[in-house]
């Protein structure tokens, strides 16, 4: 079966700490004022002292359909074979039309290179046999990426587990972040 | 005679340098930008790794000593991560041990010894050499001692690697004052703990426990490493955790949340103690063996009704019976945590003494998932250097103990006492300040007061990397080589031994505490207290009684004893007076106490003032980090917490200007507005609003709470009561 | 984290000037097919703005590129499913050919060489194919939104509006420089029919408009968000101050009063200028705030 490349989050066990915002821009070079990656705060919802608050970490969704990639007018926003949504930079002209055409604000120009930038799932430590930055740091484990396709993978595991949710599923995206919002008492082994 | 330079003047010629690293970190970047390239695959990376070393260290983003791997490209930190090995953190780091590069590299770095050239706070420095510096400090100092006495002369120091050094230097100089930051943040939960079990700090089993409270522990934001990850373990495998805190901390959006009227929380836990006894779901067994004064505990509580405590707490008497009763039956494995910074009111003590008699009730003294006993005993002892005889301290200690807390621990203080006193000039004048990597402009209670402590003083050095407020304030300053720079004294854990080692060379004209002490130690004709030629000589002399040299820690980042065995036969004999768990304290009976846990009803705020609640954030560390881009780039600055109902009285919106103000300070500051806090209560993040200059970034961010709080310290554990300030709010 | 709109004045000025021109275009191309004689101003004048505010708006496109070096890689490759590729190709070929069109319309004299020789002919040719090419760039400032998704713009109707919007602003610009012409001004039969147009224009603009509106609170929350936004919030003083009563309403009266002849000859003058600079007033606000609040629509959960 083809690789899909993809992230599962499981949001219960997200701090809302931020180490995997600033792992990435050591390991990315992002510069000051944008992020490649994000934990979203749903802020204290209800009345005290009923009140609840939620931590939603997000990034590029490596989508299915990507409509970064459908709207690139120089072929540079590019899907990989195993799932990865890149950017070449030889190709890119910074339009910034991919920003604008991403529902899930994933992109933004980098400012040191003029390129449109975004999470590339570290491909570079993929290479190397590495975890992402973001998972490799994230002290609850609520990150994980992996092959969504493979059986072995912690990813699939997790998601023949619990139950899970996507963002934004009716734009016809097909986003490979699946968030797992019950409690995981144990991340599985895999790959 | 050397120029003089203004802060922005010294800074303009660091951004110089700051350049040149940039540039240089660029060229090594350059070869990257293939990477997202399709084609261009592996063989970029491959390229890129000749260059590349992997170099085990130690954390100093905080004071938890994560272990940390760092990668090095052509002389340049691009990365630093977890190191898998290292207890503390499981190959994790938080986002501040994340963003250490930027300590390295912020331009704001003290780069050379400064010595002032203006009035003292008036940003005029000279740069100057090492040796002048050094000299400089050390005449100052001997000046002091000789006129003086030894007495005159204050050190300060915070928890990091090299403080052991540090107070082989002061108790080589001779005085008694030493400060440290203890009083300010967990003097309540060490005594109390102490006069309880023996032990200060007991370990907690999160890996077996089941029920857990947390009593303003907010270990989501306070971030310990390891221990927030078994938090969250805990968590995820589905143990009961319960909060109490005034504020819906991250924490407590993790939990069952107990919104608790401040400085009530004894009331709640001597309730769940009458529920105990009343149902005897105590461990009846365990508490005949090894404690001692459950009775005169029987007779005390027996007042504390769950319903009379829900007057103090404002908790439902029927969720205190709750948890009262869930708690008593998970244990022994449940835990009512020692917590940490627990300086928040004068009765703070007996809060601590309550939560740790409870955990005694239950007996989960020693059991899976509960109470681990002292540590110390299980930890490798390090290769001794070994000094002359120390002189006698002589005099009275500026800090009151023991005269003004005859029961506080000499080696925690009373900071804020000292203070006063060096104010009040009693029972004697001090004349100098070393302070070393500490800021008690911004960590004492009064901010005004601090930096009049420092106007009023002789002589005022500082050992720091970076311009905080209190260096600010100094005659000279000694600049610290970064902790990503530098090595320290070994640190063991268990039966481990870590190594902090630069994994750069040093960027500036800086050098490692561990020589700065050595060398003023040298200026001031006590070299041999600290005998050591080198950082790399002190390393392999701590290393001495173990098979492992210094090349090879160097490499692996760590050692591992080999055949080293727990030692759990002292697990219950109890450093105490009676030698059991004293329900009863022997040493409050000797003072004239009431000896069992007790109520101290604690101070309420008059109508139209809030208590001020202050607390952490995991994106900084105490006033330490703010100035790092990365970090602040998460969180800009502090705000102030406002109830929905507050917010609506004052007529303020989010994000707009408040005015607080205590009895004896104001601050301005932004509101943030939240369903998340008591309608009694403000809080704001402590650490910013710093007041230097030389902080470039931070310089104005948001308040200080130092700027409000008032200095109101337990007579018991000296504990300084931050919550205890109460404050009125109006729109700016 | 900070919220940044990618796309800010630049790109406004770029979608206002290429409807601009393909308006104008398309109004000197339809005058000459329908009677070369009695319309001659309207082609003229037509001819002479197109190529001028199209080349501005790239100029201003190259300048909001995050990396301007590299514009070359968009006519390396034509990315079908892009709207910006296509339509990168469409305004390359437009501006050419509105160049080439305004070299056959240049009076005699300041065309040295005498080429080509059948003139008419080839303005005709040009004026056959140019409509074409004037719809795809008019309606492709319109479509590079709508292909953006974003909620706002998630609408065939909008591509439409900005085709509307593009002809009424040509219609306008033509009649502005023809009004404002010493030696070729309007004349009375060429002002009334254009009028005619432009307030038909108006009128399909605001039923398109009108056509949005149900349309989009008709559809998901996040659109239906997104049009009371634009009607109740950060922008609602301008789509309704100037787009809705300066570009549309306010032109729409003053045009209905010339045609009936109710204006005083004295304020005849300042009337066809007034109006026709209310609708390309109206027509940049109308790109302005549709790009504005639509980067600002987010798709909700």
């Amino acid at each position: 079966m083809e690789v899909r490349m993809g992230f599962v989050i499981i949001t219960s066990r997200c701090i809302d700490c931020d180490a995997c915002m600033v792992a990435c821009r050591a390991e990315n070079e992002v510069p000051l004022g944008n992020t490649r990656n994000w934990v979203k705060d749903s802020g204290v919802k209800g009345q005290f002292p009923e009140v609840k608050q939620m931590f939603e970490p997000g990034n590029c969704m490596h989508c299915d359909n990507p409509p970064c990639v459908r709207v690139c007018p120089t072929g540079a926003s590019q899907k990989r074979s195993d799932g990865i949504v890149i950017v070449d930079h030889e190709k890119c002209i910074g339009c910034k039309y991919c920003l604008t055409a991403c529902p899930y604000e994933a992109r933004f120009i980098n400012a040191e290179t003029g390129k449109a930038d975004k999470c590339t799932l570290c491909l570079h430590r993929l290479q190397q046999g590495l975890k992402p930055a973001c998972v490799q740091t994230c002290l609850g484990k609520a990150r994980q990426a992996g092959n969504l396709n493979d059986p072995e993978s912690v990813v699939a595991k997790l998601l023949a587990t619990y139950p899970s949710r996507q963002l934004l599923t009716e734009l016809g995206t097909g986003p490979n972040i699946y968030y797992i919002d019950v409690a995981v008492p144990e991340i599985p082994e895999g790959k | 005679m050397s120029k003089v330079y203004t802060w922005d003047q010294l800074f303009n010629r660091r951004s110089f340098i700051k350049g040149s690293i940039a540039t240089l970190a660029m060229g090594v970047a350059a070869g990257k930008g293939g990477l997202t390239n399709p084609a261009s695959g592996l063989a970029v990376t491959q390229q890129e790794q000749s260059n590349v070393t992997y170099i085990p260290t130690i954390c100093e983003q905080c004071v938890w000593r994560c272990g940390v791997i760092a990668r090095v490209e052509n002389g340049v930190i691009k990365k630093l991560e977890g190191n898998p090995v290292h207890p503390n953190n499981f190959g994790k780091l938080c986002p501040r041990g994340n963003a250490g590069i930027e300590t390295v590299y912020s331009p704001d770095r003290i780069q050379f010894p400064m010595i002032r050239a203006g009035a003292r706070g008036s940003g005029l420095w000279r740069e100057a050499s090492w040796d002048e510096a050094l000299s400089y400090t050390a005449d100052q100092m001997k000046q002091i001692k000789e006129k003086y006495g030894a007495k005159a002369m204050i050190f300060n120091s915070t928890d990091n690697l090299s403080q052991p050094f540090f107070e082989v230097l002061l108790k080589a100089y001779g005085t008694p004052n030493y400060g440290t930051q203890r009083s300010l943040c967990f003097n309540a939960t060490t005594t109390g703990f102490l006069y309880t079990f023996g032990v200060p700090q007991p370990g907690t089993d999160y890996s077996n426990c089941k029920y857990m409270i947390f009593t303003g522990r907010n270990l989501a934001e306070g971030i310990s490493n390891n221990e927030t990850q078994e938090m969250i373990e805990l968590i995820a495998r589905g143990a009961k955790v319960v909060v109490l805190d005034p504020r819906f901390s991250k924490t407590a959006a993790k939990a069952e949340w107990l919104p608790i009227r401040p400085g009530t929380d004894s009331a709640f836990f001597l309730a769940m103690i009458h529920v105990i006894i009343k149902e005897k779901s105590y461990n009846e067994a365990f508490i005949l063996k090894y404690t001692q004064g459950f009775e005169a505990l029987t007779q005390e509580v027996e007042k504390y009704t769950p319903e009379w405590a829900e007057k103090q707490c404002e908790i439902p008497a029927a969720t205190i019976e709750r948890i009262a009763r869930e708690f008593a039956g998970a244990a022994p494995q449940a835990i009512a945590h020692p917590n940490w910074r627990s300086s928040n009111f004068i009765n703070s003590f007996q809060t601590e003494r309550s939560i740790a008699v409870l955990n005694a009730l239950v007996g989960n003294w020693a059991q899976p998932g509960g109470l681990i006993p002292d540590q110390e005993i299980n930890t490798v002892k390090l290769g001794e250097l070994g000094h002359p005889q120390f002189p006698t301290a002589q005099g009275m200690r500026l800090d009151g103990v023991p005269w003004q807390y005859p029961m506080v621990p000499m080696a925690y203080g009373v900071i804020q006492t000292m203070r006063d006193n060096i104010l009040a000039g009693k029972p004697y004048e001090a004349k100098g300040w070393l302070i070393s990597r500490q800021n008690p402009v911004l960590s004492i209670p009064e901010r005004q007061k601090t930096i009049n402590a420092l106007m009023k003083l002789d002589f005022v050095a500082v050992v720091d990397i970076q311009a905080n407020d209190t260096a600010y304030y100094a005659d000279v300053i000694l600049p610290e080589s970064s902790y990503l720079e530098r090595y320290d004294g070994l640190v063991p854990i268990g039966n481990k031994i870590f190594l902090r080692q630069p994994v750069i060379d040093t960027l500036y004209d800086t050098k490692s505490s561990l020589m700065i002490y050595k060398e003023l130690a040298d200026h001031l004709g006590l070299g041999d207290f600290l005998p050591y030629k080198d950082e790399t000589d002190l390393l392999q002399k701590q290393l001495r009684p173990f098979p492992i040299s210094l090349e090879e820690l160097k490499e692996k980042g760590y050692y591992e004893v080999q055949n080293f065995r727990k030692d759990h036969s002292k697990d219950f004999n109890f450093q105490t007076t009676s030698g059991k768990i004293e329900i009863s304290s022997s040493i409050m009976e000797q003072m004239g106490k009431k000896a069992v846990p007790n109520w101290v009803d604690p101070p309420r705020p008059d109508e139209d003032h809030y208590y001020l609640l202050t607390g952490k954030t995991a994106q900084h560390s105490q006033m330490f980090t703010q100035n790092n881009s990365w970090l602040l780039e998460l969180f800009p600055e502090n705000k102030l917490w406002l109830h929905t109902s507050v917010a609506a009285k004052l007529g303020v919106n989010e994000d707009e200007e408040v005015i607080v103000e205590s009895e004896v300070g104001k601050v301005r500051i932004k509101a943030h507005v939240t369903e998340g806090i008591r309608s009694d209560c403000v809080f704001m993040v402590s650490g910013f609003g710093h007041v230097s200059k030389g902080l470039r970034k931070a310089y104005g961010l948001g308040a200080s709470d130092s700027a409000l709080h008032k200095s109101l310290a337990d007579p018991i554990s000296g504990g300084s009561a931050l919550s205890e300030t109460f404050v009125t709010v109006i729109k700016a | 984290m900070k919220t940044e709109i990618p796309w800010g004045l630049m790109i406004v000025i770029y979608l206002f000037t290429a409807g601009l021109s393909a308006g104008s275009m398309m109004t000197s191309n339809l005058a000459l097919l329908k009677d070369r004689e009695k319309y001659g101003r309207i082609i003229r004048w037509g001819a002479y703005v197109t190529p001028f505010p199209i080349s501005f708006g790239t100029g201003m496109l190259l300048l909001d590129l995050g990396s301007p070096f590299n514009f070359y890689r968009l006519f390396l490759t034509l990315q079908v499913r892009s709207a910006m590729s296509y339509g990168s190709w469409a305004i390359l070929l437009f501006a050419a050919l509105s160049f080439v069109n305004l070299y056959l319309w240049l009076p005699d004299r300041y065309r040295p060489i005498k080429w080509p020789a059948e003139i008419e002919k080839w303005q005709r040719i040009l004026a056959q194919l140019m409509p074409i090419l004037s719809l795809i760039v008019a309606s492709y400032t319109g479509f590079l939104l709508a292909e953006a998704m974003r909620p706002l713009w998630d609408t065939l109707l909008l591509p439409i509006l900005f085709l509307v919007s593009a002809l009424s602003t040509g219609v306008a610009a033509v009649i502005l420089t023809a009004t404002l012409s010493h030696k070729n001004r309007i004349q009375h039969h060429e002002l009334h029919v254009l009028t005619l147009v432009d307030m038909i224009l108006i009128l399909v603009e605001l039923a398109l408009f009108l056509g949005i509106i149900l349309t989009l609170f008709a559809a998901s929350e996040s659109q239906k968000l997104a049009i009371s936004s634009l009607l109740f919030g950060s922008y609602a003083w301008m789509f309704w101050l100037m787009i809705v009563v300066c570009g549309l309403l306010l032109p729409l009266g003053l045009e209905l009063l010339e045609l009936k002849g109710r204006i005083q000859l004295r304020w005849a003058l300042p009337t066809t200028l007034g109006s026709s600079l209310l609708v390309l007033l109206g027509g940049f606000f109308v790109r302005y705030v549709i790009t504005y609040a639509g980067q600002l629509s987010r798709w909700i959960n």
